[in-house]
C-alpha cells in the first residue's frame, strides 16, 4: 500500500513543472527547506532571529516599524520578562485605615497587590504593588460585627478550636484583622503567599517605609468610609 | 509506540517517570492527552487573559469591560480582544481614544433608575 501511495503521488507531482522538485519528497506536498523565501506573495516577510515565524507586515506599512530584526511584538500576546516585575521598581502605596469599612478596604488593597488594576496584568506573575496600611486598629465595621464577627482558628488537635470576636482580636493583635481580610481576597497558593508579603500593616500612624516614597492609594469605592 | 520514542517524550519528567518504561509509558500517554486537551484550552485561556487586561485598562478610565465592548460594537469597531489588549498595554493614547469612542456610543446604565428599596415604610 505504501508503494502504491508513492507511485501515485510522484505521478501527481511530475505534472507540475513550477514546483521545485529538488526538495520535494514523494509524501509531502511542500518543500522541506524552511529558510527559503516564504510563500507569501503580498507581504514581504522579514526573517526574525530566534523565532520561526516572521512578522508579516505589508510592504506599504513597513515605514512605520523601525525595529524589524527583534522579536514579533505585534502578533504575539505580551508576557512579562523578569525585568518587567523587579520588586525594587514596583510602586508603593500607603492608606490610612481610620474609619474605613474593613471589607471594602481589603478589596481595594487586594486588587492593587495582585496587579489587577494594571493593563499589563498577568495571573501567573506578580505584577502588583506594595501597600502599607497605617492606623489599622481604627478600622471600622458596620452593623453589630464589632461584637458578633467571629475569628476562628484551629490548632489541628481535637478540641483545639479557638474563637474570638472582632473586639477581642482588635485588643490583642489589631494588625491581624486587616491581614486576615486581605489574605482571604488574595489567591491561595505559592504566588498568593508571595503577594501577601507585599502587604505591610501597622497599628500606629507612622510606618518605617519612608524611603520607598509611598503615594496615596487611589480608592474608587464611594462607600468605603463609615458614615457616622 | 516503541520505548525509544517514549523516553524521548518523557524528558524532564519527575522521578522514575523519565527512566522506567512502565511508568514512563503511562505518564507519556497522559502528557499527550493533556497536550491534546490544552491545545483547545489555550485558545480559551488566551482570550480570558485578553479580556482581563482590557478590563483593567478600561477601568482606569471608569469604564468596565462590558460597557466598553458594547460601545465598540455599537460603533461597529471590529478590533478583536487580542489587539485591544495589546493596544491597552503599548499604545495608551490610542486606547484612551477608543475608550472615549465607546463612552460616547454607550455611556453606561446610569440612565436606568435603580429600583428604590422600600423599607418599613411599606407597612405604613
Amino acid at each position: 500500500m505504501a508503494m502504491a501511495c508513492v507511485t501515485s503521488s510522484s505521478s501527481l507531482f511530475s505534472t507540475k513543472p513550477l514546483s521545485s522538485s529538488l526538495n520535494k519528497t514523494p509524501f509531502l506536498g511542500f518543500s522541506l527547506a524552511v529558510s527559503s523565501t516564504p510563500s507569501v506573495q503580498s507581504n514581504r516577510a522579514f526573517k526574525i532571529c530566534c523565532q520561526d515565524k516572521a512578522a508579516l507586515i505589508p510592504s506599504g506599512q513597513q515605514w512605520m516599524f523601525d525595529d524589524l530584526t527583534g522579536p514579533d511584538v505585534w502578533n504575539k500576546t505580551w508576557y512579562p520578562k523578569a525585568a518587567d516585575h523587579v520588586n525594587t521598581d514596583k510602586p508603593w502605596y500607603v492608606v490610612d485605615a481610620t474609619d474605613k469599612i474593613l471589607g471594602r478596604l481589603a478589596s481595594t488593597i487586594a486588587i492593587h497587590i495582585r496587579g489587577k488594576n494594571l493593563a499589563t496584568y498577568t495571573p501567573s506573575v506578580d505584577m502588583g504593588a506594595f501597600v502599607i496600611v497605617v492606623n489599622a486598629d481604627k478600622i471600622a465595621v458596620s452593623g453589630k460585627k464589632r461584637t458578633q464577627k467571629l475569628y476562628r482558628r484551629h490548632s489541628g488537635r481535637p478540641g483545639g478550636m479557638t474563637v474570638e470576636t472582632f473586639e477581642q482580636l482588635q485588643k490583642r493583635i489589631p494588625e491581624r484583622i486587616v491581614e486576615h481580610a486581605v489574605r482571604g481576597m488574595l489567591p491561595k497558593g505559592a504566588l498568593g503567599r508571595a503577594l501577601f508579603n507585599h502587604l505591610k500593616v501597622y497599628t500606629g500612624p507612622d510606618h518605617p517605609h519612608v524611603a520607598q516614597k509611598p503615594s496615596e492609594l487611589p480608592i474608587r469605592d464611594k462607600r468605603i468610609t463609615k458614615q457616622k | 509506540m516503541n520505548k525509544k520514542k517514549v523516553f524521548e517524550l518523557a524528558k524532564g519528567f519527575r522521578g522514575r517517570a523519565k527512566n522506567c518504561i512502565r511508568i514512563a509509558r503511562e505518564r507519556v500517554e497522559k502528557a499527550l492527552q493533556y497536550s491534546y486537551r490544552d491545545r483547545r484550552n489555550k485558545k480559551r485561556d488566551m482570550r480570558s487573559l485578553w479580556i482581563m487586561r482590557i478590563n483593567a485598562g478600561t477601568r482606569q478610565y471608569g469604564v468596565n469591560y462590558g460597557n466598553f465592548i458594547h460601545g465598540l460594537t455599537k460603533e461597529n469597531i471590529q478590533l478583536n480582544r487580542k489587539v485591544l489588549s495589546e493596544i491597552s498595554m503599548h499604545e495608551p493614547y490610542s486606547f484612551k481614544a477608543l475608550v472615549d469612542v465607546s463612552r460616547t456610543a454607550f455611556p453606561g446604565n446610569k440612565a436606568a433608575v435603580p429600583p428604590k428599596k422600600q423599607g418599613l415604610a411599606m407597612l405604613v
